[in-house]
C-alpha cells in the first residue's frame, strides 16, 4: 500500500467544521466518536474517529470536503454505518467521520418511469413503510436481510444484496443514476441525470458510465448525496418454496438447473438462498442448543437446503412457478443428484413462510448470540463454484473451533453466487480474534487462487487481492486521484492510500 | 463487600461485545416496518406517524447523537473496557440523559442487557472520580440525610396514613405482609398511597407500613451512586426482616427490590421475603372471580387508555426473559415459552382494565406502543431530576400518544410516571386526566368484593 501523510484535525479543523454545518452538528466529544465504533460484524480494526460532522446539505458536504482536502484531512462517509464485512468503519487515521443520517428525505416516486430517488439517510426500514402506505403495489430494493436502520444507499455503494436480487442482479444494478460531491469541489451527476432538464431514467449517459465507478467505491471517491432507485412490482401472489438436500453440490446443481430457465420461471424467483444447518443452530447460544445434526432432522431441518421465494402476478403464474421448479427438483432427484434419497420438498406452516417474505428484518443480527460476536465474509464465484467454495470454507471453520455456518445466495439467475460464511466468535477474546484473521488470510490465499472475488474486502488482508490486479488497480487509484488530488476519501479502502 | 460499578461492566462484558451496532434499538417495533397502527397524528410535540417502526429511544430522539441512542453507548462501554475512552464529565455528560427505559433492550435480537450496562457504565463513571451532575448531587446528599430524595422529613412519611385514619397499620406487628410505599407516594403522591392502603384494607388484607422504610435507591441505581443505593438497601433489607411478603404501589420501587437487589446482594443471598405489586393482587382477584366493579355514572363512556410503566412492564419482561434464557437447555423450543409469560405478564394490569370496561362502562382503547414497545414517561433515570425540559418532552410525546387514541383519562401504576405525565398534561394542556388505576378504584369507589381473599391467596 501506498504511504500518504495526513493531518489529524484539531480544534481549530473542528471551528471551521462548526462554522459549515452549526455547533448542533459537529463534534470532537470523546464519547460522541467513540460511540461511532463496530469492531465485530464491521470488521475488526474500526477506529475512533477524531471528529464527527451530520450534515444536511449537499453544499455543506460540499465545503466539508474542499476544506479537508486542503487541509489533508482524512473523510470516512457513513449513511448508517451498519455495513457488514469490512466496508465500513474508519481505520487508522481516524479523521472525519461524516454522518449521513440527516440527509433523509424520500424525494420522488414515480410509478410509471419505476424509480425513486432517496438522500443517503433513508433506511430501509422507512423507505418499505412509506412505499407500504403510499405505493403498496410497488417494493423498493432494500437489502434482504440487513435489519430496518442499514440505508437503501449504503447498500448500493457496498454493492450489496437486494430481495430481488438473485432475480434482476446485484444491488449495485438497481441504481439508476446519482448525485456525487467530489473532494475538489465538483458536484457531478450521472447518467441521464447529467442533462440538467432530464429525469434520472437511464442509468447510461454522455458515453461511458461514471457511476459504475461509485459503486462498491465504499466512500474512496467522494460523498454521493442522491440516487434514484428502481423500484419494482409488488404482486399479493408470493411464497416460498423449499428443498432440502445432504450436501452442497447437490444444492449448487439444482439452484442452477432453476436459475438456467431464464425466460421462464426464474425471473419470478426474485430471492434464491440456502444453507446449511448450523445456520440455524448458530441464531441461538452455544450452550443452549443442541449441536448433534439429529436434533435439526427431528424439528424438519434439512443438513442443507435452498430456499426460492417467488413472486408472481397472478395465482396461475405462481401455481405454473411452483410446479416448475418442483418438476425440476424431482427430474434432478431421479436422474443427477449425488445423494437422490436426501433430496426432499420442504412443506412449511404459512407461518414459516410469511416470516420468511418479511422484508426488512431482524434475522440477521443473532448470530451474536451464540458467543460474544459474528463476522460476515462475503466471496463472489461463478454460480457453479459455490459447493467447493463452502465445502472448503465450512472445513476451515471447523478447524478452528468455529461452527461451519454458510448462507449462498444466487445473483441474477444464478449467474453469480454470493457465498457468505458467517464467523461466530467470542469477540472478548484476543485468541478468537487471531482466529477469524488467521481464517481469514488461509482462505483469501485459496479463493484468490481458484480466481474468486472478495467482496466488501478487509483492508488489511484482503489487499493481496489488489496486487494481483495491478492494471486495474492503476486505473482505480487514476480516477480516484482525479476526483479526489490529495486522497482523503476513507483511506485504506480497496487498498486506496 | 459492596460491588463496584466496574465490578457490573466486567460481569456484562460478554453482553457489551455482542452488540453488533444494528440500531434494532432505537425504534419500537423494530422488526415490524409494516405493522398496521392508527396512522399520522399531530400533537403538541409534532407529527409521529404511529404505524411500522418508530423512533422510541427518547434520548436519541432529543439529542440526535449516535452517542445517545443505546447502541452508541454499548459501544462507550466497549471503548471503556478496551482502555480507548477513559471517563471524564463530557463522558458522564453523554451516558446521563437516558431514561434507563429499557426499550432498547426489548428490541435486542442478541439479549442484550442495555440497561445494566448504562447504569453500570454511570457508577464507573462516579468510581473514576468524575463527579455527579449538580442536581443528582444534590438528591444524594438529601437521600444520605434524611432518607429520601424529595427532602421530606423521616418523621413525616406516614403523615399521609395518620391523616386517612389509617394509623393502626404503622408498624402493625402481627402482620406478614408489609406495604412498601415509597418515597413518592409518601410525599409527592400521597393519594397514589391512600388508595392503595384503602383498598387493601377494604380486602380484609392484615399490613404493615414500616416506620423504618427508607428510599428503596432506585434512582441512586439508576444514576450510578450505587454506594448510596446499596447503604439504603441494607437498612431496607433489615426494616423488613421478618415479613412474608411485601405488596408495592410504585413501579420503581417494585422493581428495585425485586430485580436489582439480588443482582447487588452478596451472591450466595436471596430475598428474604417475595414481592408484588398491587395491581397483580387486583388482577388475580378479578381472575378467581372474587372481586369486580360498581357501575359509575361519570366514568361510564369515557375513553381510558393505559401506559405501561418501564418498571413494572418491560423491565420485568426483560428480566423473566434473562431468568428463563439462563434456565433453558434448549432455547429454540424455550423461546415460544417465554413470549407466552411475557405476554400474559403485559396481560395482568389489562385483567383490571378489561373488566372496568365490563362492568363501569369504560372504553379502554389501546395506545400504538404498548407493553414490550411501550414509550416511557421520561421520568426515570434521574432524568427527572436532572434534566427536566427533556424529562416533560417526552412525557409530553407520551400524552400525544393518547391524544392520538381520543383518550379522556391516561391510567399507569406507577407515582412517578403520575407525576410526570401529569405534569406534561398541565404544562403542554393535552387536556387529559391522569390516574393511577387504584386511585380510579378507590376515588369512585368501584370495588365490589364478592369474597374476601383468603391470607394463602395474599401471600402467594
Ligand atoms: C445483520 C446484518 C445483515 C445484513 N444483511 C445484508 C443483506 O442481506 N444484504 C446486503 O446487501 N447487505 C447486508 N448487510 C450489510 C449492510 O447492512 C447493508 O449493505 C447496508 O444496507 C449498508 O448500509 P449502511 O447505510 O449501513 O452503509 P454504511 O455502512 O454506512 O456504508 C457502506 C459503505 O459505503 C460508504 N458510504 C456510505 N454512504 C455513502 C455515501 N453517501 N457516499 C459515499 N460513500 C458512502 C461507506 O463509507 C461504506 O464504505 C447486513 C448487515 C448486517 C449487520
Ligand atoms: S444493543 Fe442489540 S439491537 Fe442495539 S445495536 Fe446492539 S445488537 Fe443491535
Ligand atoms: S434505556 Fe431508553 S433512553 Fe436509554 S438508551 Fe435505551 S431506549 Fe434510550
Amino acid at each position: 500500500m501506498i504511504k500518504i501523510s495526513y493531518k489529524l484535525p484539531d480544534e481549530k479543523d473542528l471551528e471551521a467544521m462548526i462554522g459549515i454545518v452549526g455547533k448542533k452538528y459537529a463534534s470532537n466529544n470523546k464519547a460522541i466518536t467513540a460511540s461511532y465504533l463496530a469492531k465485530s460484524v464491521m470488521g475488526l480494526e474500526s477506529q475512533i474517529p477524531d471528529i464527527v460532522i451530520r450534515p444536511k446539505y449537499v453544499e455543506e458536504i460540499r465545503k466539508i470536503l474542499i476544506y479537508c482536502s486542503a487541509e489533508k484531512i482524512p473523510v470516512s462517509p457513513v449513511s448508517a454505518g451498519l455495513s457488514g464485512g469490512f466496508a465500513c468503519p474508519t481505520i487508522r487515521p481516524g479523521g472525519v467521520l461524516l454522518d449521513l443520517g440527516r440527509m433523509d428525505r424520500i424525494i420522488e416516486i414515480d410509478e410509471e418511469n419505476r424509480y425513486a430517488i432517496i438522500e443517503p439517510g433513508v433506511t430501509n426500514g422507512t423507505l418499505w413503510a412509506y412505499m407500504h402506505k403510499n405505493h403498496p403495489d410497488w417494493a423498493p430494493p432494500i437489502a434482504d436481510g440487513a435489519p430496518p436502520a442499514a440505508t437503501v444507499m449504503g447498500d448500493a455503494i457496498d454493492r450489496g444484496f437486494s430481495l430481488y436480487t438473485s432475480s434482476v442482479g446485484p444491488q449495485g444494478d438497481n441504481f439508476m443514476c446519482g448525485e456525487v460531491v467530489f473532494p475538489n469541489g465538483d458536484v457531478v451527476r450521472t447518467g441521464s441525470w447529467a442533462l440538467p432538464f432530464a429525469k434520472p431514467f437511464y442509468k447510461y449517459g454522455l458515453g461511458p458510465d461514471m457511476w459504475s465507478y461509485l459503486m462498491g467505491s465504499q466512500g474512496t471517491m467522494g460523498v454521493i448525496t442522491k440516487a434514484a432507485v428502481k423500484i419494482y412490482p409488488h404482486p399479493k401472489y408470493k411464497t416460498v418454496i423449499v428443498w432440502g438436500m445432504s450436501n452442497p453440490y447437490d444444492m449448487q446443481d439444482l439452484t442452477l438447473e432453476v436459475g438456467k430457465q431464464e425466460f421462464g420461471v426464474s425471473n419470478h424467483t426474485v430471492m434464491v438462498q440456502g444453507g446449511n444447518y448450523p445456520l440455524v443452530m448458530a441464531r441461538w447460544p452455544k450452550d443452549k442448543i443442541p449441536h448433534n445434526y439429529e436434533f435439526f432432522k427431528e424439528i424438519g431441518v434439512a443438513k442443507w437446503w435452498m430456499n426460492w421465494e417467488t413472486w408472481a402476478q397472478t395465482q396461475e403464474e405462481l401455481d405454473y412457478c411452483i410446479k416448475r421448479i418442483n418438476s425440476i427438483a424431482k427430474d434432478f432427484k431421479q436422474n443427477r443428484a449425488k445423494d437422490p434419497d436426501a433430496i426432499k420438498p420442504q412443506e412449511l406452516h404459512p407461518k414459516q413462510i410469511a416470516s420468511r417474505m418479511k422484508k426488512p428484518n431482524k434475522i440477521a443480527i443473532p448470530y451474536s448470540f451464540w458467543e460474544a460476536g459474528f463476522l460476515f465474509i462475503t466471496w463472489y464465484t461463478p454460480w457453479n463454484e459455490c459447493a467447493e467454495f463452502a465445502e472448503m470454507y465450512n472445513a476451515e471453520m471447523e478447524k478452528r473451533g468455529f461452527p461451519p455456518v454458510m448462507w449462498i445466495a444466487s445473483i441474477e439467475r444464478c449467474r453469480q453466487a454470493i457465498c457468505m460464511p458467517i464467523i461466530c466468535f467470542d469477540s472478548t477474546k484476543d485468541e478468537d480474534f487471531e482466529k477469524v484473521q488467521d481464517l481469514n488470510a488461509v482462505t483469501t490465499e485459496y479463493g484468490l487462487k481458484r480466481g474468486w472475488l472478495n467482496y466488501r474486502p478487509d483492508p488489511y488482508i484482503h489487499i493481496q487481492a489488489y496486487y494481483q490486479a495491478g492494471m486495474y488497480w492503476k486505473y482505480l487509484r487514476a480516477f480516484k486521484k482525479m476526483v479526489d488530488p490529495n486522497m482523503i476519501m476513507h483511506p485504506g479502502r480497496l487498498a486506496l492510500p | 463487600m459492596a460491588k463496584t460499578g466496574m465490578d457490573r461492566l466486567q460481569e456484562l462484558k460478554k453482553d457489551i461485545f455482542k452488540c453488533i451496532h444494528c440500531k434494532a434499538c432505537r425504534f419500537a417495533y423494530s422488526g415490524e416496518p409494516d405493522r398496521e397502527g392508527i396512522g399520522e397524528f399531530t400533537g403538541k410535540q409534532g407529527t409521529v406517524l404511529y404505524e411500522g417502526m418508530v423512533d422510541a429511544c427518547p434520548a436519541g430522539i432529543e439529542y440526535g447523537w449516535e452517542a445517545f441512542w443505546n447502541a452508541g453507548k454499548i459501544w462507550i462501554a466497549r471503548s471503556i473496557l478496551n482502555g480507548d475512552l477513559e471517563f471524564t464529565e463530557e463522558v458522564r455528560d453523554v451516558l446521563m440523559p437516558c431514561i434507563t427505559c429499557g426499550q432498547c433492550s426489548a428490541q435486542c435480537e442478541n439479549k442484550v442487557r442495555t440497561v445494566d450496562i448504562i447504569e453500570s457504565l454511570r457508577a464507573a463513571c462516579k468510581e473514576a472520580g468524575v463527579p455527579m451532575i449538580d442536581k443528582h448531587q444534590l438528591v444524594d446528599r438529601l437521600v444520605k440525610e434524611l432518607n429520601n430524595p424529595y427532602g421530606g422529613k423521616a418523621d413525616e412519611r406516614f403523615k399521609w396514613a395518620k391523616d386517612a385514619g389509617l394509623e393502626k397499620y404503622i408498624d402493625n406487628k402481627d402482620a406478614k405482609i408489609g406495604y412498601y410505599v415509597g418515597c413518592t407516594a409518601s410525599y409527592r403522591q400521597v393519594e397514589v398511597a391512600i388508595a392503595t392502603a384503602k383498598v387493601f384494607e377494604q380486602l380484609g388484607m392484615n399490613f404493615t407500613l414500616i416506620s423504618d422504610e427508607v428510599c428503596c435507591g432506585s434512582p441512586f441505581f439508576r444514576v450510578g451512586a450505587v454506594d448510596t443505593a446499596q447503604e439504603l438497601m441494607n437498612k431496607n433489607l433489615e426494616a423488613f426482616k421478618g415479613l412474608e411478603k411485601l405488596y408495592f404501589s410504585c413501579a420503581g420501587c417494585y422493581r428495585t427490590i425485586t430485580i436489582d437487589y439480588p443482582k447487588w446482594m452478596p451472591e450466595d443471598q436471596k430475598l428474604p421475603f417475595k414481592t408484588q405489586h398491587a395491581f397483580e393482587l387486583i388482577s388475580k382477584l378479578i381472575t378467581i372471580g372474587k372481586v369486580s366493579f360498581k357501575p359509575n355514572k361519570e366514568l361510564k363512556g369515557k375513553v381510558v387508555t393505559y401506559h405501561d410503566p418501564c418498571h413494572t412492564g418491560r423491565h420485568f419482561a426483560v428480566d423473566m426473559e434473562q431468568e428463563m434464557i439462563r434456565e433453558s437447555k434448549n432455547l429454540m423450543f424455550d423461546m415460544r415459552k417465554i413470549k407466552e409469560r411475557q405476554e400474559a405478564w403485559f396481560d395482568v394490569p389489562r385483567v383490571i382494565l378489561r373488566k372496568l370496561e365490563e362492568d363501569v362502562g369504560i372504553k379502554f382503547t389501546e395506545m400504538y406502543r404498548i407493553k414490550l414497545n411501550s414509550m416511557c414517561c421520561g421520568a426515570g433515570g434521574g432524568v427527572r431530576a436532572g434534566y427536566p425540559d427533556f424529562s416533560l418532552r417526552t412525557a409530553s410525546l407520551r400524552c400525544d400518544e393518547a391524544n392520538a387514541v381520543g383518550a379522556d383519562i391516561l391510567t399507569t401504576e406507577c407515582p412517578f410516571c403520575w407525576r410526570n405525565l401529569s405534569d406534561a398534561n398541565d404544562l403542554y394542556t393535552h387536556g387529559l386526566q391522569v390516574m393511577g388505576i387504584l386511585e380510579m378504584i378507590s376515588k369512585y369507589n368501584l370495588l365490589d368484593l364478592k369474597e374476601k381473599p383468603t391470607q394463602k391467596e395474599l401471600l402467594e
